[in-house]
């Protein structure tokens, strides 16, 4: 007998984030209803919901762990808070209260550095550099090494905004980056 | 291994102990947290040692900075925001994870693999790894956004307004991250027999 190729039937467009919910139990009361009222009439949907009960559950396999690798993990995370806490230097304790500020602020102070070294820099570099990744500035590339390192700070935070500006980087290839 | 010694403390009485200097209360939170934060980052990674690394350095950050944690949300979903930014951070300075490693590579602390299912034949085999290599390739090609809900929910079972304190963003923006990452693993299938 032939095998069937898998071609996913397209759901109702209107069920389909609502079957997804469903599926994950995240659908309550009269969406729920609805769903299920709508599941008992729709063949698509029903397939749609058996589909994802197929492949979702292979690709979440939680991992077990003997005891062993537990103690281990818990020992080194001890060893390695117990090195770190700040509170246990001197200048960790006399300076804490200034943590809150100290991204913001560092944060704030690369933005005016680059501010005022992007002009300044270009006249001078211009005209010995080649273009491209070689030809940065190494006053640019610090600077940018450190707005690099704010960014990750909080990536979820701006994650549509990356996401867009990693498009782009690929749409432009490699000649943009500094 | 030490149990929870004060399991009639909530997460926050622990945190505010933190906050006034009591750094073995840090050490409960860690017991009670480090199972889940390396699954996640596992999840993410599927490494078992950037897992551990990841994970690790997440907790230092939440104990380093926990005087700035306000008690608007949980400390379960603070501690999971910051293992997210760390993986999406790794991930983005090393680029792709290649789909071999969906399942990862066993650590050396004595992890089984999967037995073979006594039904399986070498043909159901080798499509169920076609399976798991499609998901997975198709996993990674998906949007930042779009994988975090989807890891959230579908690996860590967390629900949606405790993924959107985490992402910090609306219930709806999650649902619709979800809906779209379930989608485009599903269309990944097309033309397997
Ligand atoms: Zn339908």
């Amino acid at each position: 007998m032939a095998q069937q190729k898998h071609s996913p039937q397209p759901a109702c467009r209107d069920f389909e984030e609502t079957l997804v919910l469903y599926y994950y139990g995240d659908c309550e009361g009269p969406e729920r209803d609805r769903a299920e009222e709508h599941l008992k009439a729709c063949s698509s949907c029903s397939h749609f919901l058996a589909e994802l009960g197929t492949f979702l559950p292979l690709m979440a396999k939680p991992k077990e762990f003997p005891q062993s690798f537990w103690d281990n993990y818990y020992g080194e995370l001890r060893r390695k808070l117990a090195a770190g806490d700040p509170r246990e230097s001197w200048w960790g304790g006399r300076f804490s209260w200034l943590r809150p500020l100290a991204v913001p602020a560092l944060g704030a102070a690369m933005i005016v550095i680059l501010a005022l070294a992007l002009p300044f820099t270009a006249t001078i570099w211009r005209p010995q550099g080649q273009p491209g990744e070689e030809a940065a500035p190494q006053e640019i590339r610090t600077v940018a090494k450190n707005l690099d390192f704010f960014e990750s700070m909080d990536l979820l935070e701006s994650l549509d905004l990356l996401e867009a500006l990693e498009e782009a980087k690929a749409r432009n290839g490699h000649g943009q980056k500094l | 291994m030490e149990k929870d010694p004060l399991p009639d403390l909530r997460d926050e009485d622990l945190v505010a102990m933190c906050q006034r200097g009591e750094r073995r209360a840090f050490d409960i939170l860690v017991l009670r947290h480090m199972r889940r934060a390396y699954q996640i980052a596992f999840d993410f990674t599927h490494d078992y040692e950037e897992a551990k690394d990841l994970s690790q350095e997440a907790f230092l950050r939440a104990f380093s900075q926990i005087n700035r944690f306000d008690g608007r949300s949980a400390f379960y979903t603070w501690l999971y925001r910051i293992i997210v930014n760390l993986c999406l951070d790794h991930h983005r300075r090393r680029g792709r994870f290649p789909w071999q490693r969906l399942n990862g590579e066993a650590p050396q602390t004595g992890e089984e693999r999967e037995p073979a299912t006594a039904a399986s034949t070498p043909d159901q085999e080798a499509m169920a790894g076609e399976v798991k290599q499609r998901l997975g390739t198709a996993l990674e090609g998906l949007p930042k956004s779009q994988r975090t809900a989807f890891l959230l929910r579908n690996h860590e079972g967390l629900s949606i307004p405790e993924i959107a304190n985490v992402m910090q963003t609306t219930e709806g923006t999650v649902r619709v991250h979800l809906h779209r990452a379930v989608a485009a693993l599903r269309q990944s299938l097309t033309g397997l027999a």
